[in-house]
């Protein structure tokens, strides 16, 4: 202490003038905050390209083009003996539809007084090829219609839909066998008809896949139907099993050696990556237990083993997070642990778990890769499940699968359907991630 | 320490714990040493000493709150009414029911202040039925001196209170599980002085009924509210008496020390 007090005492300088050390501090301090604030700005700018890039390039997938057209549904073509008779009138097959359609595009240049420089045959062709299919669900659908004139509005091909979205124009049809530069001609007439039109169609959203030569009628419903059954699996499965894991490990198990590792395994497991997990499922549950290939359930096993340790994690910070003094206290009054976690931590911990639970299960509901193992890509066009068996067990797609399947195909009709199918993937995340921040918000107690 | 137990011996209130040979470990740490000490029952008995000496682990081990903590060890023999709470036959969760506690700071759960009361009667099956549970959570809250505050507001939250009335609210709780002692640790560290007057009354009242061990800092609390004193250094019970002797003429020199603010 003497010596201390031996030496002169530092002496400082006028507090108007900021020294040397301080200078360099702010200058320190002020280059920090630039480059946050431009690392903040370079994600916000990756953030608008990606959003800009998928909204322009995937909206267009939610319209589709419709020719409005009234078809004589002749009695002698579909039904022959004239009873109405549906195990005969399903004789017919769509072949025998297709002439009706030619006769109504027919009928539609003479009413409208159009110059047919076409044949009816290229005239019908700009119709999608499911066409034929529809007339013929309806007329089996109605047999008393027959006979009548009824209004139909058909899908236009993929080809005219793209001259409509600008996809499509004369150069680019070149060496397109699909479609010829008179029929863009014939189409142009229609528009300024008003008889081919650009709507919003809903069954891109409700509908099922289509085939290569059909992408206009590609839809999304049944994989979206997919992955809700996928997710009713990863719920009823990950969240009973992670939260009764997490409780037992935080509030019940002994912390030695053994829970060390079960605590280090858990967070590497929630690293491995989900194709791991896919060749997991295709040799346990496909090739060992011979679980349905494709089907939900097999998909909603394997993201349930990609899920637990993001729920374990999640649950275990949360139930952490309780402050120790509302055990104590319930301790404190007789309670049995379990007693006290069940009415007292539990609750306090639950907006945590349910948060994590969403973002675990928003996780599930985007990954592609293990799915492609366990051949959850099937090409499902009609049967959509029928109740909870069959969604379970029947083969079927998800929806991340189907957008990997349709950016997979050639035709750039199935490209756009692919960036909307984004825009539908990305609804549900933001729709979910939503749910889990209106749940905190709700439930999240201070004490 | 010889006279002291013959002084106490002649007293005519009746013994609730008694503690031989205490030893408390945190793994190699000794925190508890060879205590040794006798609680009469409707008394308010103080512990008091320097932080980290042992007071807090050493009431923790009456209601054997220490069993949460894994690295905790506990040897020697502690008595409620000349039981072993120690022994292998003895539930903790039954043990706390008898030995209430009240803690450093204010814990209400983020319930009702009913919910609050109610929760120990219900998870012991004290009230056969709304009625009686409405008495109960009356009785307790009267105990507790807070009745008039919170009669009408009785769904509101435990948590809205004030850290006076939380406190309250926590000794409510407490006593209404019946407890036939009341552990009380630090209860008013976290109040300030006219919330910590309103407890302290309140502790004075609760001796009709209960043993109480309080912990504090405060030495003038020790002396407003016990009748016997306890004071630890480093793990040790120095000395152990009346209140009055303690603060007035202790035999230990450390006693003294401690007392007079020279160490602590």
């Amino acid at each position: 202490m003497t010596d201390m007090t031996s030496d002169t005492p530092h002496v400082h300088g006028t507090l108007l003038q900021a020294d040397a050390r301080t200078r360099k501090r702010n200058a320190a301090e002020t280059r920090f905050k630039f480059y946050g604030i431009l690392a903040i700005a370079v994600g916000l700018l990756m953030l608008a390209i990606l959003l800009f890039n998928i909204v322009s390039r995937g909206t267009g997938a939610f319209t589709q083009t419709f020719v409005t057209l009234d078809v004589a549904l002749l009695e002698d073509k579909l039904d022959k003996s004239g009873n109405r008779d549906i195990e005969e009138m399903k004789k017919v097959s769509t072949f025998g539809y297709a002439p009706l359609l030619k006769a109504a595009m027919t009928d539609m240049v003479e009413k409208t007084g159009m110059e047919g420089q076409i044949s009816a045959g290229d005239m019908a062709d700009i119709l999608s090829k499911g066409a034929p299919a529809q007339l013929r669900d309806y007329v089996l659908a109605n047999p008393d219609k027959v006979g009548q004139q009824v209004s139909f509005n058909f899908l236009a091909s993929s080809r005219v839909d793209g001259y409509m979205k600008g996809r499509v124009s004369r150069d680019s049809i070149a060496n397109d066998k699909s479609i010829s530069a008179e029929q863009l001609d014939f189409v142009d007439k229609l528009i300024a008809q008003g008889i081919l039109t650009k709507k919003f169609n809903l069954s891109f959203i409700t509908g099922a896949d289509a085939s290569d030569a059909r992408p206009e009628a590609a839809g999304m419903g049944v994989a979206m139907l997919g992955s809700f059954f996928m997710m009713l699996v990863v719920l009823v499965l990950a969240l009973p099993i992670g939260v009764a894991a997490s409780i037992y490990l935080e509030e019940f198990a002994p912390k030695n050696w053994i829970t060390d590792i079960i605590e280090v395994n858990i967070s590497n497991l929630a690293a491995v990556p989900s194709i791991v997990f896919g060749i997991l499922g295709l040799a346990v549950f496909i090739n060992y237990m011979h679980l349905p290939t494709s089907a939900p359930l097999v998909g909603g096993l394997v993201l349930t083993l990609m899920t637990l340790p993001t729920i374990i994690i999640s649950t275990r910070a949360s139930l952490k997070a309780v402050p120790p003094s509302i055990r104590d206290a319930a301790l404190g009054v007789g309670a049995s642990k379990m007693q006290s976690v069940f009415h007292h931590v539990l609750p306090l911990a639950a907006p945590g778990i349910l948060t994590g639970t969403i973002i675990g299960l928003a996780q599930a509901l985007g990954e592609t890769a293990p799915l492609l193992l366990i051949g959850m890509v099937g090409f499902i066009a009609s049967n959509a499940p029928d109740g909870i068996a069959s969604g379970l067990l029947a083969p079927n797609s998800a929806m991340p699968a189907q957008i990997y399947e349709w950016a997979k195909r050639a035709d750039p009709a199935f490209y756009e359907r692919a960036w909307g199918g984004i825009i539908i993937l990305l609804v549900f995340l933001l729709a979910m991630n939503t749910i889990a921040v209106i749940l905190r918000r709700r439930f999240e107690r201070r004490w | 320490m010889k006279d002291l137990m013959a002084e106490r011996t002649v007293d005519t209130q009746k013994l609730k714990i008694s503690a031989r040979n205490v030893q408390v470990y945190y793994g190699d740490t000794h925190a508890i040493k060879d205590v040794n000490v006798d609680i009469e029952d409707k008394t308010v008995t103080a512990f008091i000493g320097p932080s980290g000496c042992g007071k807090s682990t050493f009431l923790r081990c009456i209601n054997r709150m220490n069993d949460t903590i894994d690295v905790c060890r506990v040897q020697g023999d502690i008595m409620i009414d000349g039981e072993d709470i120690y022994d292998k036959r003895v539930d903790p969760v039954q043990l706390r029911a008898k030995v209430g506690m009240v803690f450093q700071k204010p814990n209400p759960f983020p319930k009702s202040i009913y919910d609050n009361v109610a929760y120990g009667p219900r998870i012991h099956g004290l009230a056969r039925n709304k009625a009686d549970l409405d008495d109960i959570v009356e009785r307790a809250l009267r105990r507790g001196a807070i009745w008039n505050e919170v009669k009408d507001r009785l769904d509101a939250p435990g948590t809205g209170l004030s850290g006076g009335q939380q406190q309250r609210l926590c000794i409510a709780r407490a006593v209404a599980t019946e407890p036939e002692v009341l552990l009380m640790d630090e209860p008013c560290s976290a109040l300030d002085p006219i919330a910590t007057a309103q407890v302290e009354e309140l502790i004075d009242e609760l001796r009709q009924n209960y043993s109480v061990v309080i912990v504090t800092h405060s030495m003038q609390q020790a002396a407003r509210v016990s009748q016997k004193t306890a004071f630890f250094h480093l793990g040790n019970l120095v000395e152990y008496g009346e209140t009055g002797t303690i603060f007035t003429n202790p035999t230990d020199p450390r006693t003294e020390s401690y007392i007079t603010g020279r160490i602590g």
